[in-house]
């Protein structure tokens, strides 16, 4: 019998690959990366400052109608969640953990709970103390921000697309209460 | 008669294949970082020294603003030394006498780029506040309530992007 004939793996298979023109797009690039790219990303949290005259417009106008949010957040006691209803207001306070330092989980909690039930609102207002450092101020901000629930989600219209849409947003928009205060 | 040095033979062809390989890699390492890093901004922004930005989740993007930043022993409007601070608290003199949270060097030099207002950004009073994480919100309120008075209520707090 006639045996099958294998090509054998000869020298002549082999080949280099030119790396040249790689390495010479390569070396253009990295250097306009260098230069271009920030080491360190910085964002941005957005807040609209109350002007007097504005503030007490706004104030008159909405007494009666809107809901509103309030966090009173103290170091000693923790953070008191204000809820405003029809001019109704209803308090629940958010302690502090027994090791120290802000019940963040439970404030997520809490306004996970409120923003079910009032998800057309999107602006929290903030009283902290003075002591708070700013550190903290910027953790409680975020947990206001977005649910740590993956699953829970919010409704929101987007008017772009006319239709009903799904968030994980709570209250993006943070306003300083305390701020014209003395 | 000594012997002929022998001289070490060299190819009759004197060209020689640079092995390029590793040195592909490499760039390949440091231009997935460099694109991993790169930030889709328009606006770059540097803290300035002594300013330890806090960490938060937030996804926006800085836009063009006066900056302000604030330190544990300065405050500085773009890369001018406005006033200055002691264990993170403005001196008696910056501020006013019947209201404490009235900063008056930064109120002056607030009103001076809000009244000479030549970019959209001065125009529409838009102000990114740079402060350090450590410093309390006693000291932020002073900058904020100024910063409001003189004409600049869209405030943006810069953030540092982490975990």
């Amino acid at each position: 019998m006639r045996r099958r004939f294998k090509p054998s793996l000869a020298t002549s298979y082999e080949f280099e690959l030119d790396l040249a023109p790689l390495l010479a797009v390569m070396v253009k690039l990295v250097p306009v990366l260098l230069v271009s790219s920030a080491f360190m990303q910085v964002m941005t949290i957005e807040t609209d400052l109350p002007q007097a005259v504005k503030e007490a417009v706004q104030k008159q106008d909405d007494v009666t109608k809107k809901t509103s949010i309030q966090l009173e957040i103290t170091q000693k006691n923790g953070i008191k969640v204000i809820l405003e209803e029809k001019g109704k207001a209803t308090a629940e306070m958010v302690p502090n953990l027994s090791s120290g330092g802000f019940d963040l989980l439970s404030l997520n909690r809490k306004l996970q709970e409120i923003k079910s039930h009032h998800p057309e609102v999107y602006r929290i207002e903030l009283a902290p103390d003075k002591n708070i450092s700013y550190k903290e101020l910027v953790k409680i901000m975020d947990e206001a921000r977005k649910t740590r629930d993956k699953d829970l989600k919010f409704p929101v219209f987007d008017s772009k697309l006319n239709k009903e849409v799904e968030t994980d947003y709570m209250f993006p928009d943070v306003v300083f209460a305390n701020m014209m205060e003395g | 008669m000594g012997y002929k040095r022998r001289r070490p033979q060299t190819p009759h062809a004197a060209t020689f294949g640079l092995n390029i390989t590793s040195m592909t890699d490499m760039f390949t390492i440091l231009l997935v970082f460099l694109l991993q890093s790169y930030s889709t901004s328009d606006v770059q922004i540097t803290p300035e020294k002594g300013v330890s930005l806090p960490v938060s989740n937030v996804q926006i993007n800085p836009v063009q603003s006066v900056k302000v930043s604030l330190s544990n022993s300065e405050l500085k409007v773009g890369d001018r030394k406005i006033a200055s601070l002691t264990n993170g608290e403005f001196s008696s003199i910056d501020l006013e006498k019947s209201d404490s949270n009235f900063i008056k060097p930064l109120f002056s030099e607030l009103e001076k780029i809000a009244k000479e207002a030549k970019t959209p950004e001065e125009k529409e009073g838009r102000i990114m506040l740079l402060a350090d994480s450590a410093l309390n919100y006693g000291v932020l309120r002073k900058v904020m309530y100024t910063a409001s008075m003189a004409g600049f209520p869209k405030l943006k707090m810069a953030t540092a992007v982490g975990e």
